[in-house]
């Protein structure tokens, strides 16, 4: 069995209204690993994603990459090796193609270089290099991501991820705003471009035949629970009717 | 047929018409107050005398006797030149020349307390053909420079401010409280009263118009801007934070692109602002051309008011047109 990459231990969350989004979630993640987190509205996948980018306080309950916990110096030391990918792309619309994959080095460069928005050399070839390896070779890098298509937009956010050379992405939703037909085309691209880098990804999707089809392990969440945790070739229609009543 | 929801509420409820009575009494005194019934009367009058069935409206007179004397525009200057120092009557100015007028010189006889013409004096004056526009001009653009400085002075003071008073990026309540209290002040006196302040710190003259300006829409800006940061769309925001970027990288890269057009709006509303205002702070001492509009206006020169007024409409007239070319090309489509 391959290391543990990241672990989720005995994580729980209330909300202020009193919507307990995490009732005791143990999860591990391992390297090279694909999990799709399966669940309807409200289940807790979003909430157990955000707990693990620092932007969702635990009431209680740990998370450790590589055995360090993920707290206070640990976690912005470790932070860099996980990147995200979201449900809305979450890119800067009014900036250019390349300005929004160079982001994913935000934390990494000088302050002067982001006052006047001058990125390493090394930097913006590599963010070049990605744009052909999310597929959108020969795109003009100065155009506003705000013309662009969803599907682009969303390789574009794949590109900003893959810039720090991450060992961990997690995706919260990345296709749900798109058509099938393209979401199919995007978990194809997240599934090859992991496969070849040797990165885990944890990701959260509404479409069960899209989990079967991307992932290695499917993890089904309901009320804050995890209901069921084993291999998408195993996957019966039993479990899924656990989580979608 | 089934009874319909009782729980609905009538379109309009006793209360609200009672407030709607009572707003309208308050409207009828405040009316009565403020002499509404005079401007009704009087604009009544007036137009009783444009279709010729009533020769007496005092709108009229008092407009038609001001418009006879603003017109025409003056352009010239005329100086006497016994008051010109080394004055040189070889070496005129370009296109200027010498001109003889002649004033009656009066005198009060003590006897019979009546003023008496004594003589007829000739006095020469040097006069410029585009004298008074040259003055005129000199003093728009002081007016123009006056609202430039003043706006460079209102960006550089509201980007501390709009950080600190925008309730995401300010580090704690007290100074969020603090800046918003400052921004708040600075909008709440108007620049016409904060000039006489500033006149009283930094003398009469531009400088007193440039700060009175500056402060004022230091705090127009402040409070735009932090609003804008506050309503910046938090997706782009918690990508760069998830990705470990400190706050003013985030303010940099991704609140500063989203705001940028409204910024550059705002910019140019601030600027158009106060060229306006400058033309106006100097009726109180706050230098550019409202200070030369004051004194031809005390000395009823109604001529060369009339010149100043068309030299600020065309200023005026000329930045809207800049600034909606600027702004398309600042903000792009």
């Amino acid at each position: 069995m391959p290391n543990i990459l990241l672990s989720v231990k005995n994580a729980k969350k209330t909300y202020k209204g009193g919507v307990t989004a995490l009732a005791g979630v143990n999860l591990e993640i391992h390297n090279n690993e694909i999990i799709a987190i399966l669940g309807s509205s409200g289940a807790g996948k979003s909430t157990l994603i955000k707990s693990i980018l620092g932007l969702v306080k635990l009431d209680t309950g740990k998370i450790f990459f590589k055995n360090n916990a993920l707290l206070g110096k640990n976690f912005s030391r470790l932070r860099s090796s996980i990147s995200t990918i979201y449900q809305n792309f979450n890119l800067v619309s009014r900036s250019s193609v390349l300005s929004n994959i160079l982001h994913g080095k935000v934390s990494k460069v000088s302050s002067w270089r982001i006052l006047f928005n001058i990125w390493p050399k090394a930097d913006q070839y590599k963010a070049v290099s990605l744009l052909e390896e999310v597929g959108l070779k020969g795109m003009n890098y100065d155009k506003r991501v705000e013309n662009l298509s969803g599907g682009q937009q969303q390789r574009i956010g794949i590109a900003r991820a893959l810039i720090v050379s991450p060992e961990i992405i997690l995706a919260d939703e990345p296709v749900s705003s798109l058509d099938p037909e393209t979401a199919k085309e995007i978990l194809k691209l997240l599934k090859d471009t992991a496969k070849k880098n040797k990165i885990s990804i944890l990701c959260s999707l509404h479409q069960v035949e899209f989990a079967k089809l991307f992932a290695d392990r499917v993890v089904g969440m309901s009320n804050g629970k995890i209901i069921f945790d084993k291999s998408s070739k195993k996957l019966l229609k039993s479990d899924l009717n656990k989580i979608y009543k | 047929m089934k009874k319909l929801n009782n729980n609905l509420k009538p379109p309009f409820s006793l209360k609200t018409i009672f407030f709607i009575f009572l707003f309208f009494i308050v409207f009828l005194i405040s009316a009565q107050r403020v002499g509404i019934p005079d401007i009704v009367d009087r604009l009544y009058e007036a137009s009783l005398d444009l279709i010729g069935v009533k020769n007496t409206s005092k709108i009229s007179e008092g407009l038609s006797r001001i418009s006879k004397e603003m017109w025409p525009p003056v352009v010239e200057s005329k100086k006497d030149i016994n008051l010109i120092l080394n004055f040189d009557a070889t070496n005129l100015p370009l296109f200027s020349y010498v001109k003889v007028y002649k004033d009656k010189l009066y005198e009060i006889n003590p006897d019979t307390l009546l003023l008496e013409e004594i003589e007829e004096e000739e006095i020469e004056f040097l006069v410029e053909p585009f004298g008074y526009l040259k003055l005129v001009f000199i003093k728009i653009l002081e007016s123009i420079e006056i609202a430039f400085w003043a706006s460079f002075i209102s960006i550089v003071l509201s980007i501390p401010l709009a950080y600190y008073s925008a309730k995401n990026y300010s580090p704690n309540s007290l100074i969020y409280f603090i800046a918003r209290s400052i921004v708040s002040g600075l909008r709440a006196i108007p620049e016409l009263i904060s000039v006489l302040f500033m006149v009283l710190a930094f003398g009469f003259g531009p400088a007193a118009g440039i700060m009175a300006l500056g402060l004022h829409s230091a705090g127009f800006l402040g409070k735009f801007f932090a609003e804008d940061i506050e309503n910046a769309d938090t997706g782009p925001q918690d990508a760069l934070i998830a990705l470990g970027a400190s706050k003013w990288r985030v303010l940099k890269l991704s609140v500063l692109p989203q705001v940028m057009p409204q910024y550059v709006a705002y910019l140019l509303y601030i600027l158009d602002r106060n060229l306006r205002m400058a033309t106006v702070i100097g009726l109180v001492g706050g230098g550019g051309i409202g200070q030369e509009l004051k004194g031809r206006f005390d000395l009823f020169e109604y001529g060369h008011v009339t010149t100043i007024i068309i030299a600020i409409f065309l200023v005026v007239f000329i930045f809207d047109q800049l600034s909606a070319k600027l702004r398309s090309k600042l903000i792009g489509d």
